[in-house]
């Protein structure tokens, strides 16, 4: 556990806003290196690890799907000696007041939220929380320095330190979705050690908070059989019902629905059921939200499956999760894969019927 | 140039009916051209150079169609309903004038029962073309329109229809000419792409750029400004030069690209602002996404009343337009960080 805790810390330091993977994206190749045999970025900035399998080439290959881009804020103006702002991927507003930030101008500037009163909002009103357009970010310089130092396009990242809390918990900025980076990487790792027939790329991807780019130019450039992506869900907290997320710490959820296929979830379903890993079902009745929405539709269609490690006040700088989480994903992936047969792809048909009990 | 403004943006060529436009811009381009392709969806794709050992194969879009209606019933009494083709809201129609591709004229009211305190949605539109019955009527469901607005020129600025994205076709067709009738070097293979069905979902641009595969693309399009009477918050403004784009309401400029461009926009002295803009995209996002992903960027011609009848640009935004482009168009591009 103490490894992975150092690796999520690390992974979530760096900048890496949506488009902006760059900073994020060193540090995911650092950990990578070791354990891929190939690394590469691809042309909209994804990072692309390749694990050779060991059977008899040309072999399968699957692609796992992480997203590596975070939420954030861009300069979008200014005001008087403040700056407007943008939200780069969906930025829960209403919490953003009083934050802390670093705008990363042609220097690096700590600044924070400010609120302007109601009053000076046209059709403001104190009960409703003041929308992104108003909201200021303050750098404590002048109009003048201000110009000189930070221009429109700028990005702004959120500055909170992690907080560990309790033996198993960690709540910070960026854990959507560094924390399925971090999954992956302990998935890599557990596969360099043991004998998997298929070959694997690890896919660290950029834009998924946008335009979801990164999954969907790597899954063509890289023609996969088979995709999982894994990514955040709800986890249960204050104003989230039971019906509508997934408690913490409990287990990862297995998508189900018309983005994941069914003989993929039941595959996953089986090899959680063995190894005692506990996980939820999600369905996941329209979009799935993650990167499988755009991996499942590429090149000719790919059989793809979505793994969820619930998190808590996502979209927000404080997002919470638990570390056992991240470890059962990493280790159900890794088995997954490890299981592949070379002919897994002569067997897989679109079948509705599996038992979902 | 400005003949050129007030030839394409008067000629019809809403989405998916581009053929009018498209046939205005073959005749001005072919000259210049190497090569040129109506593809399967009606893009009309100009090549032009030969690419260099320093040169890349760049697609270069400003697309062709115009927000226009489309007929959806003909009432007893000959009042024509419509929806949009593109964005249209309702409220840059009511009293504006239409003109269908088969040449009737038509004026937009509203139902007055409904009254006018709060906007009325489209569905409460119709279009009035002097018709008293659907047998005299010479519009039928399907018939496609365009709103009618004279070209005009207020000081330095210009006011028309359809200057989304006309103001682009002719900012590329206006490099392609310099490029070529002053033999200007470039080491590029350059795709020159007048982009079919923009407005309603980037749909030429996606399929051209898969057709391109191109190393670097760009659009060329017109963006919204932050400069009118309580507007937006917005900084961008007529008159400040071309703006480069940083995102959008549906893509992030590839950050290389911007660098690329500002830094290029400085070298020769060219005025450029830098663009964020909230809502909508542009052929870029399209770009993009293809095939295994192509860094994109976007210059923005910037225009007031974005999607009304009076677009207006400021035509020395228009001249630095050009001149940015055919600087970018004439040099090398710097190595982009990270490729191989």
């Amino acid at each position: 556990m103490p490894e992975t805790l150092e690796l999520l810390k690390k992974l979530i330091s760096a900048p890496g806003l949506s488009g902006y993977e760059g900073p994020v994206s060193q540090l995911v190749a650092e950990a990578w290196e070791a354990i891929t045999d190939e690394l590469q970025t691809s042309r909209v900035g994804s990072l692309q690890g390749l694990q050779c399998g060991t059977g008899t080439d040309p072999r399968p290959k699957i692609l796992l799907a992480t997203h590596m881009d975070a939420i954030g804020l861009m300069v979008s103006g200014y005001a008087g000696d403040c700056l407007r702002v943008t939200s780069v991927g969906g930025v829960d507003h209403r919490v953003l007041p009083g934050q802390s930030v670093t705008v990363h101008g042609r220097e690096d500037l700590p600044g924070l939220v400010a609120q302007p009163p109601a009053n000076l909002i046209p059709g403001g009103d104190k009960k409703k929380p003041v929308a992104m357009q108003y909201l200021l970010v303050d750098v404590g310089l002048n109009a003048e320095e201000l110009r000189q130092k930070v221009r429109v396009g700028d990005l702004i990242s959120f500055a909170q330190e992690p907080l560990e809390m309790g033996e198993n918990t960690v709540a910070g900025h960026s854990l959507d979705n560094r924390v399925s980076v971090v999954a992956l990487t302990l998935a890599l790792e557990d596969l360099r050690d043991r004998s998997h027939a298929w070959d694997v790329w690890a896919v660290a991807t950029a834009q998924e908070e946008e335009t979801m780019a990164g999954a969907k130019t790597s899954a063509y450039d890289l023609r996969p059989e088979l995709a999982v992506a894994v990514d955040v869900t709800f986890g249960e907290g204050p104003g989230a019902p039971k019906h509508k997320a997934y408690p913490l710490g409990e287990g990862v959820t297995l998508g189900w629905g018309p983005t994941v296929h069914p003989v993929l979830h039941a595959e996953f379903k089986k090899i959680a059921q063995e190894l005692e890993i506990p996980f939820a079902l999600e369905p996941l009745p329209r979009r799935s939200g993650t990167d499988a929405d755009a991996l499942q539709l590429s090149t000719v269609g790919i059989p793809t499956m979505v793994v969820s490690i619930p998190l808590r006040y996502m979209h927000t700088p404080v997002e919470m999760v638990s570390l056992k989480d991240i470890k059962r994903a990493g280790r159900l992936l890794a088995e997954f894969v490890a299981r592949l047969p070379l002919d897994y792809m002569d067997t897989l048909t679109w079948k509705e019927s599996v038992s979902l009990s | 140039m400005k003949s050129l403004i007030k030839k394409f943006a008067q000629i019809p060529g809403p989405s998916g009916y581009e053929n009018q436009i498209r046939a205005a811009v073959r005749a001005e381009v072919e000259p210049c051209a190497n090569e040129v392709i109506v593809d399967a969806l009606g893009n009309l794709i100009v090549r032009w150079g030969e690419k260099g050992p320093d040169g890349l194969r760049m697609m270069l879009s400003a697309h062709l169609d115009e927000i226009g209606v489309i007929a959806t019933h003909v009432d007893k009494k000959g009042f024509v309903r419509f929806a949009g083709l593109g964005g249209v809201h309702p409220a840059y129609c009511v009293g504006g004038h239409v003109r269908f591709l088969n040449g009737t004229r038509g004026v937009i009211s509203f139902e007055k029962e409904s009254g006018l305190k709060k906007m009325p949605s489209l569905d409460k539109l119709f279009i009035d073309v002097g018709a008293t019955s659907p047998g005299d009527c010479p519009v039928g469901v399907g018939d496609v329109a365009v709103f009618a607005r004279k070209y005009q020129e207020l000081g330095e600025k210009i006011v028309t229809k359809a200057l989304d994205d006309r103001i682009g076709v002719v900012v590329l067709v206006e490099a392609l000419r310099q490029l070529h009738e002053e033999n200007l070097d470039s080491p590029h293979e350059l795709y020159f792409v007048f982009s079919t069905q923009e407005e309603v979902g980037l749909r030429g641009a996606g399929t051209s750029a898969y057709h391109i595969n191109p190393d670097l693309g760009l659009s060329v399009d017109v963006t919204s400004t932050g400069d009118t009477p309580k507007g937006s918050k917005m900084e961008v403004r007529l008159g400040e030069g071309p703006a480069i784009k940083v995102r959008d309401g549906g893509m992030l400029s590839d950050p290389r690209v911007v660098d690329w461009m500002v830094s290029t926009a400085e070298e020769h002295e060219i005025p450029c602002q830098l663009e964020i803009l909230k809502g909508g995209t542009t052929d870029a996002r399209a770009i993009q996404v293809t095939r295994a992903g192509v860094p994109v960027g976007c210059l923005s011609v910037p225009c007031r009343y974005v999607h009304s009848p009076s677009e207006m640009v400021d035509y020395g935004d228009v001249e630095d337009s050009v001149r940015l482009l055919v600087a970018l168009l004439s040099d090398q591009v710097p190595q982009l960080e990270g490729e191989e």
